[in-house]
């Protein structure tokens, strides 16, 4: 574990309204070096407008946001070189090799590096002189989060990273993010699987109707609510179907 | 700053190397041009010499009347029709503007009349009304032909007679407009419809809102498409150059040099155009429209196809503003008429007014997403 208490990411009463109806409603959080911190909700509850503000793309309306004490809506452009950003759905351009991309990438932030060693972090080294429209849906994930690492970037925003991967790439997907906090990374992530939450978030804000609800850890979320008295239905399965699926098609990812 | 520059030459040398990797990129920068090149130029090619199409129906069986079909056979001037032998299919021909004029010798023609000692008769150029002028002019043509004959075969002065001598000054040819006219055709369909057709399907795919989260600027972005452009696009002019000087004898007096030069200018100054449109689109049915409003215009406007010495004197001088114009008028007068830049004056404030609107806009309502 590589938390440290060091505060990397501080939001203040953030604000953002879309012709009167407010979309993210005064809200304010912390997030700590080399966590992993995941925001939940169901759409419509802001989570995106949240993060699009804190990565310079929307502009706030209200309350402030700093990372590692730059101040966003006034700093955006050495923002933007603090942090990674993986959008919901990878797109790059055709034709183009991925070396090619990482260098393009590595020059939007004004850096040189060896593409080679990247594409090798996310076994992707013998993909190197491919096109991105070879990819499986599993590798481009992969590849797009190297692609927004190749400058080391202090905060890393993850969009419902493993929407539509099956159960192999998620689970290879949950080790290179839990692999990027190991680097000391804070990162950001909202997905709709709970289990996905359970399993690498070490603190969720659950968000609804614009405001955060709750923010804890998942076990203290859990502890809390069977305080309150909630049952479920109990199982005696030490297994669900899938532990049966993997169990049975194996944990070696399919490219 | 070394940095920044460093950016715009990646995403620059990236993008060249994706552009030969583009099968329909590479049909769109290197053929459809030369498509319209050997259709225009084909047009016009060899209308330097003037020539008449011509049956000659011969009805005389004198040696003299065969040496002299001969010998307009050979004339520059005529192009004989040999399929038509009588005057059903002469008349047929001409009807439908394929002939131009019949030339009928008589029976008699070039026989030797009785009591002289030379040949005589009379040619007859027939013709239709639609051949007026052609049988006018062919008549002369005749005329002096029969003329050149009568002095040998009669011994008599010619106190008085012209002669013609060909100037040694170059002179415009209509393929030197159409030439240039076609390079500008080729800047205009590469600068604006290059961005416009590619920037809502990068915008589609979230490629420019990715780019968006890094400390990549718009000016950066920009530089790297513009020099990319003016690379690609002059290497599609200069294919045009090679084919127009070997098929269609181009003369190129001017300095290549400063021909490059100022067709790069032209080439950035219509793909602000482009990226105006493209940048600010969010899709291509918002593009599209918009790119062929502006692009329509100064296709007839500007003297790509059409020259614009045919329109009317206030629609040139009004036309001599749009951003085209200049670019065409001064490839021309660099490539054909060998001007230097520094005579190019009145075309290149022209340009620099434009350059400097034209990217104004292309800034101001550029959009990532």
């Amino acid at each position: 574990m590589t938390t440290s208490d060091k505060i990397i990411l501080k939001v203040e009463n953030l604000q953002k309204s879309y012709g009167g109806k407010k979309a993210v409603d005064g809200i304010s959080f912390e997030v700590k070096k080399g966590e992993i911190f995941g925001i939940l909700g169901p759409n419509g509850a802001g989570k995106t407008t949240t993060l699009e503000m804190i990565e310079t793309l929307r502009e706030i309306d209200g309350g402030t946001a700093t990372i590692d004490g730059v101040d966003v809506a006034s700093n955006p452009y050495a923002i933007r070189g603090m942090i990674g950003v993986q959008p919901q759905t990878p797109g790059f351009q055709d034709k183009t090799k991925l070396t090619e991309l990482i260098q393009m990438f590595a020059a939007a932030y004004g850096e040189r590096v060896n593409p080679k060693k990247f594409l090798d972090e996310v076994n992707l080294g013998d993909k190197a002189d491919s096109y991105v429209e070879s990819l499986s849906g599993g590798q481009k994930q992969r590849f797009s989060i190297v692609a927004a690492l190749v400058h080391s970037p202090k905060v890393f925003f993850l969009d419902e990273p493993t929407t539509g991967l099956d159960p192999q790439a998620r689970r290879n997907l949950w080790d290179l993010i839990e692999e990027v906090r190991g680097r000391g990374i804070s990162v950001i992530m909202t997905t709709h699987y709970m289990d996905e939450a359970e399993v690498l978030c070490n603190r969720v804000a659950i968000m609804d109707k614009g405001k955060i609800v709750k923010l804890d850890t998942p076990q203290n979320l859990i502890k809390d609510l069977l305080h309150r008295g909630f049952k479920k239905e109990q199982r005696v399965e030490q297994a669900n179907l899938e532990d049966v699926f993997i169990d049975l098609t194996g944990k070696a990812l399919r490219d | 700053m070394e940095k920044k520059f460093y950016t715009v030459w990646v995403f620059f040398i990236v993008n060249i190397r994706r552009l030969f990797r583009d099968r329909l990129a590479l049909f769109f920068t290197f053929l459809f041009p030369l498509i319209f090149l050997f259709v225009f130029g084909g047009l016009n090619s060899g209308s330097k010499t003037v020539a008449f199409n011509v049956a000659i129906i011969s009805e005389s069986k004198t040696q003299f009347a065969k040496q002299f079909v001969s010998q307009l056979d050979k004339q520059k001037t005529l192009k004989v029709d040999k399929t038509v032998t009588t005057f059903a299919d002469a008349n047929e021909k001409m009807s439908r503007g394929t002939l131009d004029a019949t030339i009928e010798l008589p029976a008699q023609f070039g026989a030797v009349q009785p009591g002289h000692t030379y040949p005589s008769g009379q040619a007859i150029v027939h013709y239709t009304q639609n051949g007026a002028s052609a049988a006018l002019t062919l008549t002369t043509v005749l005329q002096a032909e029969l003329q050149a004959i009568n002095t040998k075969l009669v011994k008599s002065p010619a106190p008085l007679s012209v002669v013609s001598v060909q100037n040694n000054e170059r002179s415009l040819s209509q393929f030197d407009y159409t030439f240039t006219g076609l390079l500008g055709f080729a800047i205009l369909g590469a600068g604006v419809f290059g961005p416009v057709n590619i920037f809502p399907e990068l915008k589609k795919m979230g490629i420019l809102r990715r780019l968006h989260t890094t400390p990549l600027r718009v000016w950066q972005y920009f530089l790297s498409v513009m020099f990319g452009n003016a690379v690609s696009g002059l290497m599609s002019i200069a294919v045009m150059f090679i084919v127009a000087i070997a098929v269609f004898h181009l003369k190129v007096v001017g300095n290549y040099f400063e021909l490059a030069l100022f067709l790069a200018l032209g080439i950035i100054l219509i793909l602000g155009i482009g990226l105006a449109i493209g940048g600010w689109a969010n899709n291509e049915r918002q593009a599209a429209p918009l790119a062929n409003i502006v692009v329509f215009p100064l296709i007839f406007l500007s003297g790509t196809f059409f020259p614009r010495y045919i329109m009317p004197h206030w629609l040139q001088t009004v036309t001599t503003y749009l951003p085209l114009t200049p670019v065409i008028d001064g490839a021309r007068l660099i490539a054909t008429e060998g001007q230097n830049l520094t005579q190019l004056g009145p075309q290149l404030a022209v340009m620099g007014v434009w350059l400097v609107i034209v990217y104004a806009i292309a800034f101001r309502v550029f959009r990532w997403e």
